[in-house]
């Protein structure tokens, strides 16, 4: 069962508001987040072949296929094409953030456990990328005015010991962490490619606000 | 074997396939027996009795094969409306076959709509985008001889390959001997290129050599060719695909173009009068083929090359206009 203790991701430090002189609005941030989500996914098309080769098979088989089952608390990118569409830039920009704080607190598991040194490197070089993209998007939410998501006291993931589960099943729920994470990178390309385009033109206009006021 | 209805076996009877009478020695009694059935065997086989040429029996054979597994293909190039998937036959059955195609997104059975115009291919809408969990579609083909399957599996974003770009054109740039410029538009099936941007890889080569220029490009669907050899004619084709997901499209359509080149100058001569220093005597309207004015040509010196026709009679510049009228430059 996987369950994490994340309270650390929670309390990021602030990240600086918004720059009066000057800014050139969250255009460049989003496109800066759209540029690290194609690096990670690049980088995790390695990572998870090391990893599946070295859990065996069948889950380096090209034509694996398993029902989901377990890994219930993995954040799923799958969503309603009409519901996705609509998504407000808020709503978007948390999910995505909520997304890969998880995300990345199951991979810092997983470090935990892996067996060889070479895999604890890869992991830890992904883990801190992905802490970049985390930070990025953070940047972005601040630049746009949105407050970060914060978990509700009470709700706090924390380590749940479950039921023991045998070896293969745990190595489902690597797959399936791996997989969800593979598709939540190309989703989050989609995201900051809507992002970039409706942030386009009230780019400029918010400069020159800015610039106003600055005198 | 065929038997000739409900005669008896010593019935005597004649056997004709679409109205051609049969040789006796296929007969074994009053039962038709084709040995080595082949395709050509098909047709109407009656028997009549052999005296009275009464009808007792007819029946239509139909000479045909069991299917082989049939080759079935999916591909998205409506991303993210949904897929598509069609199939056909390695060898024909020459007999009917039917289709039937069900589709398994993980557990759950989707619909595939058949298409409107082509009996092979059919459509499924896409309810939910980034999904984790593999497609499964699967066929199976029957007919009166025997029954075939088939499947096939792959993730959402693996089958995603757009159609070519449309419209492709290529135009020489006036005054630059050496570009071209290469306008297209965006596949028509492409749903949403707002939010599923495309990306492009154009080729260009000129006629007379084998190999390709490749040029890749991240947005926009315009590109200037800036190094094509003066004076030859070009052949461009131009991509696509998704920015992120799948495979690139099929090349498009070819375009043509030849980069602009000057006009030949020796064409004037035959109309050139010697040269005079006094130009004003001219009440003559300039040829009427399109000249196009670069300001190198022209001369801004007061070069021999203006008013070219102003000294020359009337006669001579109708010819030379003539002359001129018949050589498009462009």
């Amino acid at each position: 069962m996987l369950a994490c203790l994340c309270t650390v991701l929670w309390h990021l430090p602030a990240v600086p508001a918004l720059n009066r002189t000057g800014d050139p609005g969250p255009g460049p941030s989003i496109q800066k987040t759209y540029d690290l989500t194609r690096y990670l996914e690049h980088q995790l098309r390695s990572l998870a072949g090391t990893y599946l080769n070295y859990l065996g098979p069948p889950f380096n088989e090209p034509d694996f296929n398993p029902p989901r089952l377990g890994a219930e608390t993995l954040p799923r990118a799958t969503v309603n094409l009409e519901v996705w569409r609509s998504l407000n830039d808020k709503l978007r920009l948390t999910q995505n953030y909520e997304a890969y704080s998880h995300l990345l607190c199951y991979l810092r598991g997983l470090n935990r456990q892996a067996a060889t040194a070479e895999l604890r490197r890869s992991l830890a070089h992904f883990c801190t990328s992905l802490q970049g993209l985390l930070g990025s998007i953070a940047g972005v939410m601040a630049a746009l005015g949105y407050p970060l998501p914060q978990p509700l006291p009470g709700t706090e993931p924390a380590w749940a010991p479950g039921p023991a589960h045998s070896d293969f099943l745990q190595k489902m729920d690597d797959f399936w962490l791996l997989k969800e994470l593979q598709t939540w990178l190309w989703r989050s390309a989609k995201d900051f490619n809507r992002l970039k385009k409706k942030m386009q033109p009230p780019a400029a206009s918010v400069t020159l606000h800015l610039e106003a006021h600055g005198f | 074997m065929l038997p000739c209805g409900t005669a008896s076996w010593d019935s005597a009877v004649t056997w004709r396939v679409n109205g051609t009478d049969l040789a006796p020695d296929l007969l074994n009694g009053s039962q038709l027996v084709l040995r080595s059935l082949e395709l050509g065997h098909s047709g109407l086989y009656a028997c009549f009795h052999r005296d009275s040429w009464h009808l007792r029996h007819q029946v239509l054979l139909h000479v045909g094969l069991p299917p082989r597994e049939p080759v079935l293909s999916c591909r998205s190039n409506t991303y993210p409306k949904g897929f598509y998937c069609s199939w056909h036959l390695p060898t024909p059955t020459y007999i009917p076959n039917t289709f039937n195609v069900t589709v398994l997104h993980g557990s759950k059975i989707m619909v595939c709509e058949k298409d409107p115009a082509l009996k092979n291919r059919c459509h499924i809408r896409y309810m939910h985008l980034f999904s984790t969990i593999k497609y499964k579609v699967s066929i199976s083909v029957s007919n009166a001889l025997g029954h075939n399957t088939t499947a096939i599996t792959f993730d959402e974003f693996t089958i995603v390959k757009p159609d070519p770009p449309e419209n492709v054109v290529a135009r020489p740039v006036p005054s630059n001997p050496r570009r071209l410029e290469v306008t297209w538009q965006t596949p028509s099936t492409w749903p949403d290129p707002e939010s599923f941007p495309l990306k492009f890889f154009l080729r260009y080569r000129p006629l007379i050599l084998d190999q390709w220029q490749h040029v890749e490009l991240s947005d926009g669907t315009t590109h200037t060719i800036t190094d094509a050899y003066a004076g030859k004619e070009y052949i461009i084709q131009v991509a696509a695909k998704d920015n992120e997901i799948g495979t690139w499209s099929d090349w498009s359509v070819a375009a043509h173009a030849t980069p602009w080149t000057e006009e030949p100058r020796h064409l004037t001569t035959e109309a050139q009068a010697p040269e005079t220093t006094t130009s004003t005597t001219s009440s003559l309207a300039p040829p009427p083929t399109t000249k196009i004015c670069d300001p190198g040509d022209v001369g801004s010196g007061g070069g021999p090359s203006i008013p070219f026709l102003t000294s020359v009679p009337v006669t001579l510049a109708l010819a030379a206009a003539a002359a001129t009228a018949n050589n498009p430059l462009i």
